[in-house]
């Protein structure tokens, strides 16, 4: 039953995205069906394999491995997924024929991209883990630049290349790892395995320089795909110009899959260091990465690239989290990647209609959002409330438990981590209050937001209330469970 | 090991730093596109080497393969791309770098020098052969250095292409390389990002009409 369980979600992507390049002649009725049945089956399997791995790790061979961390992720990962295509569905109805930027393409490209992020989850070897990391890039790199603009080309090049760059100082970082593995005795074969490398961490500490240098270059390389400041450059631009379903997808799933890499190597560079050397550089990427975020918030003009930066700032909260360590800073952290996730999808859900109606993302030239897209706007303006961690949302628990562990080891952390989410709440009500009211000049031309795009969001909004008020006793279970095997 | 074959391996490894000093300072001084693709050949050829020289020395197999997938990708298939791309893009062969070659050549041999005072205390903690280590660094400084000087989108490849270098070096210097499946699927991506980066330096031409990647500044803030 494991390998079945393991296998399936990992190769059902490449199926589904090889049917659809072949029915790419076909008529847009057969594509969309082909997406949609096929995605959903690939949710069916995800959910499947997060409830049996939340039970007990499944092993294998040597390559595919999960436990309850990897069930947590995988969780997000398919929500969001299902949410961005029934986004998708909608959202990309007229899309000009071009090469490698038709709908079949879009859908085969978006599966890969799910596939990849999947294997990163699966992945019981770091190498195998950065290679499908790097997987993810060249994955999406055609969807962020499926526009074919000239800002989208820009930014397709720009992401390609900072996170091949990004992550080829990763795979340094993971030598390092092996090698430190290797002369601690740990056989060439298996010293590439997170989880023998967790088991035998003592070994991997008699060369505590080396693992010291490994874990510097992993959080920087890695550091970049999870967008934490200085390395994000590539983040807000990439966000900003791709088609919002990939906007929402690299946001709330792809972040996530680099920070859960970053995780892996963090539990074993403390166990093997002891506690204080990785947490030390988590908590000053964390923070940085929320100062950054926060204050360019303040200052930006185009509504997706206001998200992003708000992405930048979230990543940079969980880093904070992990950082601090402890019971409340792991359990907030993790709790914060699903809820996270949730927001960022409806707010570029929301964000991508506005352009879509508007023809323009500029904020300074969007007037009355609230009369010509009242359902949207009233999204946007709860997405906003629950960005800014204010209750009745998920993000208000999440961020409650992170800054209660603040409190309790560092409160000079909690200090400055309050006032930057002051700014933060600053600059959604800043940039989005304008929007709401006043009459544009022209009424906007745009199609309407589409039922199942606002379905979409209210899906989003659903669930982050019932989180905030609520956790789910099967989800509450999970999510401990993943805290256990960070703590462990 | 006192066969002439094992005579010449060991002499390949003793010089194999000092020929990829050599590429790197080319690289540095080149005034033109092939110059640098073939410095790149070059240089993988000689990496392709040393993982035959060592595997001999250490009688492994899995050796072989790697050093035959080096060559297959890195020797010929990547350098081949790159001049199928340098053709079809039309690029002036004559690059226009930020800084001239004379004082590129300067900060390439700091560089070198750098690498060799970086990797010290490690080597003897280690060890590995300093030279080797410290020809890794070098590689990965000096990737880094192409990509910062040039602004042609194709020599931004080369850039990453030979700090991918560095990288393989450094794991074959202290590890003798990592296992092969992930030495290929390393390989793999490689060439896959490669491609990529082709594809999109086709739509940088056709949308900006030029490569220059310094002049990519729409998107700011």
């Amino acid at each position: 039953m494991t390998p079945w369980l393991l296998l399936t979600p990992l190769v059902l992507p490449g199926l589904a995205a090889g049917a659809l390049v072949a029915a790419r002649r076909r008529s847009a009725a057969l594509v969309a069906g082909l997406a949609w049945s096929l995605g959903a089956a690939e949710i069916g399997a995800l959910f499947l394999l997060v409830a049996a791995a939340a039970r007990h790790p499944l092993v294998w061979s040597a390559y595919l491995r999960a436990d309850a961390l990897s069930a947590w992720f995988l969780l997000t990962t398919a929500l969001v997924f299902g949410l961005v295509l029934m986004y998708a569905a909608s959202y990309m109805r007229h899309v000009p024929p071009e090469r490698f930027a038709s709908l079949p393409w879009f859908y085969a490209l978006l599966f890969l991209f799910l596939g990849t992020i999947v294997g990163v989850y699966l992945a019981a070897n770091l190498g195998l883990m950065w290679i499908l990391m790097e997987g993810t890039t060249l994955a999406s790199v055609l969807l962020v630049g499926f526009y074919n603009t000239e800002r989208a080309v820009e930014a397709g090049w720009k992401y390609l290349i900072v996170c091949t760059v990004g992550l080829a100082l990763g795979l340094f970082g993971t030598i390092a790892f092996y090698l430190a593995a290797v002369r601690g005795g740990i056989g060439s074969s298996s010293a590439l395995d997170w989880s023998t490398l967790l088991q035998q961490a003592a070994r991997l500490g008699q060369t505590p320089r080396l693992l010291e240098l490994g874990w510097v270059f992993v959080a920087v390389g890695y550091g970049t795909k999870v967008g934490l400041a200085p390395m994000h450059s590539w983040l807000p631009d990439a966000h900003a110009e791709a088609p919002s379903p990939v906007s929402a997808m690299l946001s709330a799933a792809l972040l996530n899959c680099a920070l859960y890499a970053l995780i892996r190597f963090h539990q074993i560079t403390a166990r093997a260091l002891g506690s204080g050397y990785s947490h030390a550089i988590l908590l000053t990427l964390g923070l940085l990465s929320v100062g950054v975020g926060a204050l360019l918030m303040l200052v930006q003009r185009d509504l997706k690239r206001l998200f992003a930066y708000s992405s930048i700032e979230h990543m940079g909260i969980i880093a904070t989290g992990l950082g601090l360590g402890g019971a409340w800073g792991v359990y907030g952290a993790l709790f914060q990647v699903l809820n996270h996730a949730l927001a960022k999808c409806l707010m570029f859900f929301a964000a991508g209609s506005v352009r879509e109606r508007y023809r323009e993302s500029r904020m300074d030239k969007i007037y009355g959002l609230g009369t010509a897209m009242p359902l949207t706007a009233g999204a946007l303006v709860l997405g906003g409330v629950a960005l800014a961690g204010l209750p009745p949302f998920g993000l208000f628990v999440s961020e409650f438990a992170i800054l209660r562990q603040a409190f309790v080891t560092h409160a000079w952390v909690g200090l400055l981590l309050l006032a930057l989410l002051s700014v933060v709440f600053a600059a959604l009500v800043r940039h989005t209050q304008p929007m709401l009211g006043g009459r544009p000049a022209t009424p906007p031309e745009g199609p309407r937001a589409s039922r199942g795009g606002l379905l979409a969001m209210a899906l989003c909004l659903a669930l982050l209330l019932l989180f905030g008020l609520h956790l789910p006793a099967c989800l509450e279970r999970l999510l401990r469970g993943a805290v256990a095997v960070i703590r462990s | 090991m006192n066969t002439l074959a094992g005579i010449v391996a060991a002499r390949l490894v003793g010089s194999a730093a000092v020929l990829l000093f050599v590429t790197v300072l080319a690289m540095a001084a080149a005034r033109r596109l092939g110059t640098c693709i073939l410095a790149y050949g070059f240089q993988s050829a000689v990496l392709a080497g040393l993982v035959f020289a060592t595997g001999f020395l250490r009688h492994s197999a899995t050796a072989l393969a790697v050093g035959a997938l080096v060559l297959g990708v890195k020797v010929v298939a990547i350098p081949w791309t790159l001049i199928f791309l340098a053709r079809r893009l039309a690029v002036v062969p004559r690059l226009a770098s930020r800084v001239a070659p004379l004082p590129s050549v300067f900060a390439t041999v700091l560089l070198v020098f750098f690498s060799f005072a970086a990797v010290r205390g490690f080597a003897s903690e280690l060890h590995v052969t300093e030279s080797l280590l410290a020809a890794a660094v070098a590689l990965m400084l000096s990737g880094m250095w192409l990509m910062i000087t040039h602004r042609l989108a194709l020599m931004q490849v080369i850039g990453v292409l030979v700090l991918e270098n560095g990288i393989f070096l450094a794991a074959l210097a202290t590890t003798f390389g990592m296992p092969l499946v992930i030495e290929a699927g390393v390989m793999f991506d490689l060439l896959v990002g490669v491609l990529l980066m082709g594809l999109l330096a086709f739509r940088i031409r056709d949308t900006f009409e030029h490569l220059d990647v310094s002049r990519l500044r729409r998107l700011r803030g």
